[in-house]
């Protein structure tokens, strides 16, 4: 977001003129992007990689099995009320991730403003949305548990159904307990004001900086945007 | 100019960002629906992917801010997806294809 | 704790000077380099012997601990390579050798010297050293996540060596580890080895994107002042774009292992049929087998490239410094790398022709594959026209260039052989794809490993290597290295298959017998070269001749430090500013026979230099 800042001698050109100027150029490609943030879109190209390779691997499995494949409406269903309502947890589970995700975007915001409280206040609220789907995954995953579901066989069809489903919200649920740990870190440099003061960071020479909070919600948003994926294509397809 | 643009980008107004929220919170109840409503075969799968693209486009372009940031992040970002597409397009005709050879040397008996 | 920084200081610009000074008396805006963008970087600077030397963020260091472990783990994998030809050439001479055994080297042997000799090398050990030289940065952006890669390779490689020490022994599946075979009773190493060999892995992975990163965030946000990407020398751009295909492409080793590992610990079935064993049947079912051999080759075939573009990248330097001619085709150079990169994701199920995949498959990669064919080709001609009419240097950094563009020919065209689907078929297995892969990724990448430690020995050390060593070295290693793997077309030819223990009496083998003992014999003997090089660099760190400044009188940053070898932080006080590209060799009216990246256009107002 700190984009486009003042580069001397340099003139911004838009779209792809300026994407080719800015490659031809010297010194930076992404102009005004700060390291860390580069790095962390890299990385988050990897890490799409790697939930793709998951997904096109459940692809695959699902698709050349001649078993039945469980029917996931069915088996997430929870009673409400005494009636079973379709996906209720997977829904509210949804809900919540993306309330943390727009929380942190806000975040980001304040941040740029250097308002340091309401940036604090709402990266805390990220991180306990982030531990309520945590949460209300270990929720989901017991009962799965309790009803006979296993990574190698579950009573509802083929086995691969619970191996995809438990290695996959898995490696998500991962990366949202990750996320978590770090949005607390990062509250607590907030409120410490190391953003304000340029404190050097614990294992870098570099300064603090609000950049340091869009990168962080750089990889909250892809937890949630690998979600939206894991939502269609595992609960919905 | 630049700085006319830097005003843009690092502070944007609080109304975009509330926007995309509702409209992140509308689309994902609307593929609820798609399952609520059981709706199923081409429709079911056509509905799915297309909200499933909005919503994944919103997140990148707006809480992830790629919509303003310059050409040159965002295509390094997004051509890499073609290797991605190449790969689901293959397994796609894979897993079918392997499902027939199941079906047909099991079960038909074509061995 | 504020002392070990040295504060951000404001970049002097010497080109500021020539501006205000105008001492040259030209007009002084030809040399004008835009302003820096940003403020000078600040390191960590060491003070004791364990932040100096061991846990180190200096780049250069770190790139010489990969080198060092990467090259003990290749000397691992090397002996495994006698054990096994010992068996071959001569069955029974090994007394303790069993088929298990066999597997197991073979398997070690392939995984070792892939991935963790030649990527940890390449982009470990000459990515580190020379990407912030080359690049004019003083050190990579993150020194502190570099310096964790690096041991995280280090806990790699003591996990991969650990599985030679547990129950049953390494994993005895083969490189490509396909399952169900890797994993299930009957596989030497299926137990503990297979799954050591997984969390390896996932280990080299993860230590490999923390150091990728930095690579590629050093080469595209950290280039000194003039620095353009087209003026960077290949050997950035091959070591660049193979550090983006690292890290699209291990993703997919990652998932595969780790799939793996759970169908293992867990008896998960993403990977293993139903299978039938002695009439019973196992407790897996389900799973499909080819889709590892998917995900693998999805990383695999990258991996190749992965070796195969600083190769490229780093022989292109040499070719060009060592030839005193700019190299042919420099932009065309660069654009056949991205092109090979991207294509390489293209590619991949050319190794699984004979697999059992869709059988449409083999039209769309055998299309795909020999398209890549083309840039590669392009790559040729330009190293041969940049040899042409050149003031060509014969010495032993040359002698090792010229024996990668021989063998590397010979490989890329077996390659064209194995990628036609028709023509794979039956050679699919045989010794010709071992002669393949050798000739194209095993010695012509090595060739080029040797040059490059001739050429950049004494930028390291300060000293110069044994020349006559040296020629010693190279004509034993490409005549034996050529004797070993040529005849294996033909073996591949008549038949001879792939990973075999023993032809015990195959009738039509007979005619490999004698070729297998001069194979074995000449493994043995290039084997032992290499400890020519050892002794080399033993005593010429003490007792070579001291290089001085830029040796070979190249342009590229990395001759250019003010104090050689480089110190922490590389350039003193003042970056360099970049003014051209580093092929400005044997320019038409120059005073010297070469113009280093730093000489503003002021200087060389007469030259016929050109524009970059
Ligand atoms: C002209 C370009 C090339 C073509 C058309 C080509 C084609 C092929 C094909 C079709 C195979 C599969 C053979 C089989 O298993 O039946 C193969 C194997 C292999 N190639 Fe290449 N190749 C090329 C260049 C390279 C390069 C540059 C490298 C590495 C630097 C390389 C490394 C390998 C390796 C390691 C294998 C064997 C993998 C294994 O089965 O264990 N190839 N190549
Ligand atoms: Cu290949």
């Amino acid at each position: 977001m700190s984009s486009d800042p003042k580069i001397e001698g340099y003139k911004f050109k838009p779209g792809y003129s300026g994407m080719a100027a800015d490659t031809a150029s010297d010194q930076t490609m992404f102009k005004g992007v700060h390291w860390g943030k580069a790095m962390m879109w890299i990385f988050l190209l990897s890490d799409t990689f790697i939930f793709s390779c998951f997904l096109i691997s459940y692809m695959k499995g699902r698709a050349s099995t001649p078993v039945e494949w469980p029917n996931p409406s069915e088996v997430f269903a929870l009673n409400a009320f005494g009636v079973p309502v379709p996906l209720l947890l997977i829904a509210i589970m949804t809900f919540v991730l993306i309330t943390s995700s727009g929380t942190m975007a806000l975040a980001v915001k304040y941040g740029y403003e250097r308002n340091r409280k309401m940036c604090g206040w709402l990266i805390i609220a990220t991180a306990l949305g982030g531990l309520t789907f945590v949460g209300m995954q270990v929720f989901e995953w017991s009962k799965l548990i309790h009803e006979g579901v296993r990574p190698w066989e579950n009573p509802f069809g083929a086995a691969q159904f619970g191996s995809f489903f438990f290695m996959i919200t898995g490696f998500h649920g991962t990366h949202v307990s990750i996320g978590v740990i770090f949005l607390f870190i990062y509250a607590y440099k907030t409120f410490a004001g190391h953003y304000d003061e340029g404190k050097r960071g614990w294992f870098t020479t570099m300064k603090g900086d609000y950049v340091e909070i869009e990168i962080l919600g750089l990889y909250w948003h892809f937890v949630d945007l690998v979600w939206v994926f894991i939502f269609a294509f595992f609960y919905l397809w | 100019m630049d700085e006319i643009k830097k005003e843009q980008t690092t502070t944007h107004k609080i109304g975009i960002y509330l926007w995309i929220w509702g409209l992140l919170f509308v689309l994902s109840f609307f593929s609820y629906m798609v399952d609520w409503y059981q709706f199923q075969g081409l429709l079911r799968w056509s509905l799915i992917l297309f909200f499933m693209f909005l919503k994944a486009g919103l997140i990148m372009a707006f809480f992830m801010h790629l919509y303003w940031e310059r050409y040159a992040l965002v295509n390094v970002l997004l051509w890499p997806m073609t290797a991605i597409a190449c790969f689901v397009g293959l397994m796609v005709a894979e897993g079918k294809y392997t499902l027939f050879s199941r079906l047909f040397y099991f079960f038909v008996g074509g061995g | 704790m504020s002392e070990d920084f040295n504060e951000n200081k404001t970049i002097q610009a010497q080109s500021s000077e020539t501006i205000s000074g105008g001492e040259t008396g030209v007009a002084p805006d030809i040399d004008y380099v835009r302003p820096a963008e940003l403020s000078d970087q600040d390191l960590y600077h060491g003070h004791t012997f364990i932040t100096k030397w061991v846990f180190c963020q200096d780049a250069k260091v770190i790139g010489v601990q990969y080198f060092l472990l990467a090259t003990f783990t290749g000397i691992i994998g090397l002996i495994l390579s006698w054990l096994m030809r010992l068996q071959l050439g001569f069955p029974g001479a090994a007394g303790f050798m069993t088929a298990e055994h066999y597997y197991q080297f073979v398997t070690m042997h392939g995984m070792i010297m892939v991935v963790y000799f030649l990527t940890a090398l390449f982009l470990g050990g000459f990515g580190n050293y020379l990407i912030p030289l080359m690049t004019g940065a003083r050190d990579m952006v993150f020194p502190y996540v570099n310096m964790v890669s690096f041991w995280m390779f280090f806990v790699a490689v003591g996990v991969l060596l650990a599985s030679f020490f547990v129950p049953g022994g390494p994993t005895g599946s083969g490189w490509t580890l396909y399952p169900p075979q890797a994993i299930l009773e009957g596989t030497p190493g299926s137990g503990m080895g297979i799954i050591l060999m997984c969390v390896s892995l996932i280990l080299f992975v993860a230590g490999f994107t923390m150091g990728g990163l930095n690579y590629l965030i050093t080469i595209l946000q950290a280039r000194t002042r003039g620095m353009t990407l087209m003026r960077m020398p290949l050997t950035v751009w091959g070591i660049f774009t193979a550090t983006v295909l690292a890290m699209l492409a291990f993703p997919a080793l990652l998932v595969s292992a780790l799939m793996m590992t759970l169908d293992k610990v867990l008896a998960t079935s993403f990977f293993m049929p139903t299978i039938l064993k002695a009439g019973e049947v196992l407790e897996y079912g389900g799973g499909t087998p080819i889709l590892f051999q998917h995900l693998f080759w999805f990383f695999g075939h990258p991996e190749v490239y992965i070796v195969a573009l600083p190769a490229f990248g780093i022989v292109s330097d040499l070719i060009s410094v060592h030839s005193r001619k700019n190299i042919f085709g420099y932009r065309m150079m660069v654009w056949a790398i991205v092109v090979i990169g991207a294509l390489s994701f293209f590619v991949w199920a050319h190794h699984m022709y004979v697999s059992g995949m869709h059988p449409w498959f083999g039209f769309f990669f055998a299309t795909t594959t020999l398209i890549i064919a083309v840039p590669t080709a392009m790559k040729v001609y330009n190293w041969i026209l940049t040899l042409w009419r050149g003031n060509i240097r014969m010495n032993t950094v040359m002698l090792w260039c010229l024996g990668f563009i021989v063998t590397f020919v010979n490989g890329g065209i077996t390659g064209i052989f194995l990628g036609n689907v028709t023509v794979d078929v039956p050679l699919s297995d045989t010794y010709f794809v071992v002669a393949h892969f050798h000739m194209v990724m095993g010695i012509a990448p090595l060739m080029v490993i040797m040059g490059a430690v001739y050429h950049w020995f004494p930028l390291v050390a300060g000293r110069m290597l044994s020349e006559k060593l040296g020629k010693w070295h190279f004509w034993i290693t490409f005549l034996g290295a050529y004797s070993i793997y040529f005849p294996m077309h033909y073996l591949g030819f008549i038949g001879v298959p792939r990973r075999y223990f023993e032809m015990y009496d195959s009738p039509y083998i007979t005619s490999a017998v004698g070729m297998n003992e001069f194979i074995s014999t000449a493994a043995f003997i290039v084997g032992a070269a290499q400890f020519i090089l050892i002794y080399n660099i033993v005593v010429s760190l003490k007792m070579g001749k001291p290089a001085g400044k830029n040796p070979w009188q190249a342009n590229s940053l990395e001759w250019l430090t003010p104090s050689v070898p480089p110190e922490h932080g590389n350039w003193g006080d003042k970056l360099p500013v970049v003014y051209r590209w580093p092929y400005d060799f044997s320019v038409p009216g120059a005073k010297e026979d070469f113009i280093p990246q730093t000489t503003p256009p002021s200087e060389v107002v007469e030259t016929e230099v050109e524009k970059t």
